[in-house]
């Protein structure tokens, strides 16, 4: 055995370091936990099957009671679009004129309706398809349909009158007979169903059209007004900003996502608290550790002196201490991530059960944070007792 | 290292006193390498100080102390280190041995640091000064005077240029007291380097190239 180790394990406390381990194992445990749950949720909330994720956001002003208006204006619009959190905004463009849809099963009439066209700028059809264009030699108009009428339909009306449901394709093949009406002209065209959108709830066609139409058959005596819905496609819906911006704005989104957002603010300010007793603990295992080294440097006082006498060095005397302090650091450290393995593992099991899909990240965020502090507290460690041999050598030097 | 210097040097502790007759304190001393000196000394005149200062372990003093022209006040942790590793072996009264390790860890904790004597030297050493059956003892449990005898043969154990041994014979009796100044003198011999021993009353019998009174 190395003699000077063997020398300097003198009252070496058990109790005291094994005080030490379980405290800094606690919380290294809670940080690396916080770390690493917090990771773990972000990435449901970035899963895409998530409830919490949705890119696009369409938001519109509240409907005051006294009329006034409830368009955007175009600065609302720029300001929107300056906010760090947005990346775009398009506007819903409705149609100025009537619009009659009849649907023909084998040339027969089966029902007609009143409806009405919206559309937003073509990039944020979630839709893709190279026939979503419309120009005045056109004899068809693509519509996108929600795809809660699909389902409204399928598991719905066709249930209750035993009729087949009909996939996508089907409703493809349906034609439509299409009258627009305004300004004194009507015009038959054909309407064909591109698809089914889950993101924008409304009865799309191209810009192109809408605009080409407005032009021809609203009246133009009527004055333009405003967008009254807005799209918008968010980095992060999650985002508290976002949110705070929409409320202060008194704008509303007819989705839930942005509750999300006060989800995510509220698990971050538990996370935080969580993390936050995890330091305090570790910081007051530190504590116990220092005292520990540094009662054990006191009560080895005379034999460190005599070492640094027959000419060890402060740097080879401190050493073994270092290594003590730095070795027990490093088994707190593999200790707290085998446990964080087998606690993750039990919550990642319900994370799954909820969410499929949901990719699982990797140990890596717990890992680094992890040998991070290792590092920090290692190298405090190593300071220190370096400070307090140099204190034994200048005493009296 | 050749030379050690003192100049004019004085223990704080007596700056106040008048009475100071001495041949080193407020004098020049020059202590050259391969000489032997001898510091006699009564007590209470600062014969440890005197040690401890050559040796950097106390800065209590006044005036200067030189190596080779060099003032060692200046000196840093790393010189230090240097110096008692390589140049300057010391024997202190008080032997400052561990009394947690037996005497022949004593002397190996040193001999493995500076890998400077043979196995066969130490065991040779041993067994001349009549504690060869004391290797495995814990040095808690010897006498003084055997200490003293493990004392030295760690003191040996590097190379220097200089061997300061404070009272190396106290606790000796003759025998045992003329083998060690035959074992020291012959590896100071043999380094080259010089000898300084202390003493307050009985001395190691050897030549001395001078007599200091302290």
């Amino acid at each position: 055995m190395n003699l000077v180790w063997k020398l300097l394990r003198q009252h070496i406390s058990i109790p005291q370091f094994a005080g030490f381990f379980l405290a800094n194992l606690i919380g290294m445990l809670i940080i690396l936990l916080g770390v690493q749950f917090y990771t773990d949720t972000q990435s449901i909330y970035n899963s895409e099957d998530s409830f919490l994720k949705d890119d696009y956001l369409i938001v519109n002003k509240r409907v005051s009671l006294t009329g006034a208006t409830s368009s955007f204006s175009q600065e609302d619009m720029d300001d929107l679009a300056a906010q760090p959190f947005i990346e775009r905004v398009g506007a819903f463009i409705p149609s100025k004129f009537k619009v009659k849809a009849a649907f023909a099963i084998d040339g027969v009439p089966a029902f007609s309706t009143d409806m009405f066209f919206e559309s937003v700028p073509d990039e944020f059809v979630d839709v893709k398809s190279k026939k979503w264009h419309f120009d005045e030699q056109s004899t068809t108009i693509p519509i996108i349909l929600p795809r809660s009428y699909l389902d409204l339909y399928n598991f719905g009306f066709a249930q209750t009158q035993n009729l087949a449901t009909l996939n996508e394709g089907a409703f493809s093949l349906a034609k439509l007979q299409v009258q627009l009406e305004g300004n004194g002209i009507k015009l038959q065209l054909e309407g064909r169903i591109e698809g089914f959108s889950g993101r924008i709830n409304t009865i799309l066609v191209p810009e192109s059209f809408i605009q080409w139409a407005n032009e021809h058959f609203s009246d133009p005596s009527t004055p333009e007004k405003g967008a009254t819905r807005l799209i918008m496609q968010v980095n992060n819906p999650t985002d508290e900003n976002l949110a705070r911006y929409l409320t202060h704005h008194h704008y509303i989104t007819d989705q839930d996502k942005l509750d999300s957002s006060k989800t995510n603010f509220i698990l971050r300010v538990i996370v935080g608290i969580v993390m936050g007793v995890g330091i305090i603990i570790s910081i007051l295992a530190f504590y116990i550790l220092m005292l520990s080294v540094y009662l054990l440097v006191e009560k080895n006082n005379t034999k460190l002196e005599n070492l640094l006498l027959i000419g060890y060095s402060p740097t080879r005397v401190a050493r073994p201490y270092q290594m003590l302090t730095v070795g027990l650091n490093i088994m707190v450290l593999i200790l707290a991530l085998v446990i964080l393995f087998f606690l993750r593992g039990i919550y990642l099991d319900m994370f799954k059960g909820m969410f499929p899909r949901m990719e699982i990240p990797s140990m890596m965020p717990a890992v680094l944070v992890g040998l991070g502090l290792l590092l920090l507290v290692s190298i405090l460690n190593i300071v220190a007792v370096r400070t307090k041999i140099m204190s034994i050598w200048k005493r009296k030097n | 290292m050749n030379v050690i210097e003192l100049q004019q040097t004085l223990p704080q502790v007596f700056a106040s006193r008048t009475d100071i007759e001495s041949d080193v304190w407020l004098k020049d001393v020059r202590l050259e390498r391969g000489k032997t000196y001898l510091v006699e000394a009564n007590s209470g005149t600062g014969k440890s100080s005197l040690c401890s200062y050559i040796f950097g372990y106390r800065k209590d003093y006044q005036g200067t102390i030189l190596f080779d022209g060099e003032d060692i006040s200046r000196f840093n942790v790393n010189r230090w280190v240097d110096i008692r590793k390589h140049h300057f072996a010391l024997l202190w009264q008080e032997l400052r041995l561990f009394p947690e390790l037996t005497s022949m860890e004593n002397v190996l904790i040193k001999n493995k640091m500076t890998s400077h004597q043979t196995t066969a030297q130490i065991d040779e050493w041993f067994e001349r000064l009549g504690i060869a059956d004391k290797k495995d003892a814990k040095i808690g449990r010897m006498s003084f005077g055997q200490q003293q005898r493990v004392a030295m043969i760690r003191t040996l154990c590097q190379p220097f240029d200089f061997v300061f041994v404070d009272e190396p014979i106290s606790h000796l009796d003759d025998t045992n007291s003329a083998i060690m100044a035959d074992i020291l003198t012959t590896e100071a011999h043999k380094q080259g380097a010089g000898i300084i021993v202390t003493s307050i009353g009985k001395h190691m019998q050897i030549h001395y190239d001078q007599v200091l009174k302290l």
